[in-house]
């Protein structure tokens, strides 16, 4: 792999673009929303490009569009009119155990209180929560964002009592 | 353990939404990195800045008399994705929508109505439209020449001249102050 900084930012998307689409995909379960992620995140690496061609080494570019992206991702959750494309286990699990209007709605209450929660969380800590909800394992969360994997364990371990506390009836 | 859907329901939220994502990392569909990054250049260059308001009642007089003032029937084509840009526009009645063909479909990724700037690749030359701009309604728009506009931001350099803007980092590498596009983000 080059130590040389990406020179444009079409070279830099082709580098990242598999963990982009996992890392989307992974958080928003929908083709089309997770297309838009990574959309609007090169949008902003566009226009931020003279900002990012300057940092020093191509992994610090990738953390960079990846967290971008993440974010755009996380806009796009906290939509309350989105519908999922790809259910999976949950609807089938619904459907088993018939939860009532009531629990639909404090489902949906907590799965809002969870994202803002999110949302509001320092720019690291977020990134490495996010890419752990798009279902990374530790090792992977370091390498995506050039951090220690020690790192990525104490924003989580952070991450987790915040969000114990955001939800207390856990 | 409940197998509820509810994150309240489970002790760890962290670990629940990491399952989630887990079952869905199998299915990753596949993006096309060239088409996301032209889509990525069209929505920036549609960025909306409502130029005409912040024009002073001077360089409004000069722009309106180097300019040439059209009208667009409902339906028609302001510019086309595709074409040379060759001049700049400024709408100063009625509504547009900005859009890219996608294999054959219209995705819109923008609406522009008076006072906004469109066409903003036509201030270089050489430059190729990289969305369409439909006229919803009859649209009046203040035609200029890539040339004009060239000398009107020459002689009135205080002008919000974002296409020298971009001109300046393509240059540079760096912004030439802190910009960002409005309407950029979702």
């Amino acid at each position: 792999m080059t130590q040389e900084p990406y020179g444009d930012p079409a070279s830099l998307l082709r580098s990242v673009l598999a963990d982009l689409a996992r890392a989307a995909y992974g958080l928003l379960g929908h083709h089309a929303d997770a297309e838009d992620a990574v959309q609007n995140g090169c949008v902003k690496l566009i226009t931020a490009w003279p900002r990012v061609a300057g940092l020093a080494t191509p992994g610090e570019q990738r953390a960079y569009l990846i967290r971008i992206v993440l974010n755009e991702a996380l806009q796009i959750l906290r939509d309350p009119h989105r519908r999922w494309e790809h259910p999976g286990v949950d609807a089938a699990e619904r459907a088993v155990t018939q939860h009532s209007f009531e629990d639909e709605i404090q489902a949906k209450e907590d799965l809002r209180l969870v994202w803002k929660a999110i949302g509001d969380m320092p720019d690291m800590r977020r990134g490495a929560v996010l890419l752990r909800a798009a279902g990374y394992e530790y090792k992977d969360i370091a390498t995506r964002l050039g951090i220690k994997v020690s790192t990525v364990r104490s924003h989580i371990s952070d991450a987790r009592k915040q969000l114990s506390r955001t939800l207390p009836r856990g | 353990m409940s197998t509820g859907n509810s994150p309240g329901e489970h002790g760890d939220v962290l670990h629940w939404l990491y399952q989630q994502g887990k079952r869905r990392a199998a299915q990753v569909p596949g993006f096309d990195a060239e088409k996301l990054m032209g889509r990525a250049r069209a929505a920036r260059d549609a960025g909306a800045v409502d130029f005409w308001s912040v024009l002073s009642p001077v360089e409004r007089s000069h722009f309106e008399s180097a300019a040439q003032l059209r009208e667009f029937p409902p339906g028609t084509a302001l510019m086309r994705e595709g074409e040379r840009a060759a001049e700049v526009m400024i709408l100063r009645a009625g509504w547009t929508k900005v859009v890219l063909d996608e294999d054959g479909q219209e995705r819109v990724i923008a609406e522009r109505g008076p006072g906004d700037l469109v066409g903003e690749g036509g201030t270089e030359p050489g430059n190729v439209r990289n969305a369409s701009v439909i006229a919803l309604g009859r649209v009046q728009a203040l035609v200029m020449t890539t040339a004009s506009y060239a000398a009107f931001i020459d002689e009135y350099p205080n002008v919000p001249d974002l296409v020298k803007r971009q001109t300046h980092e393509r240059q540079t590498g760096r912004p030439e102050r802190p910009w960002s596009w409005p309407g950029s983000s979702r």
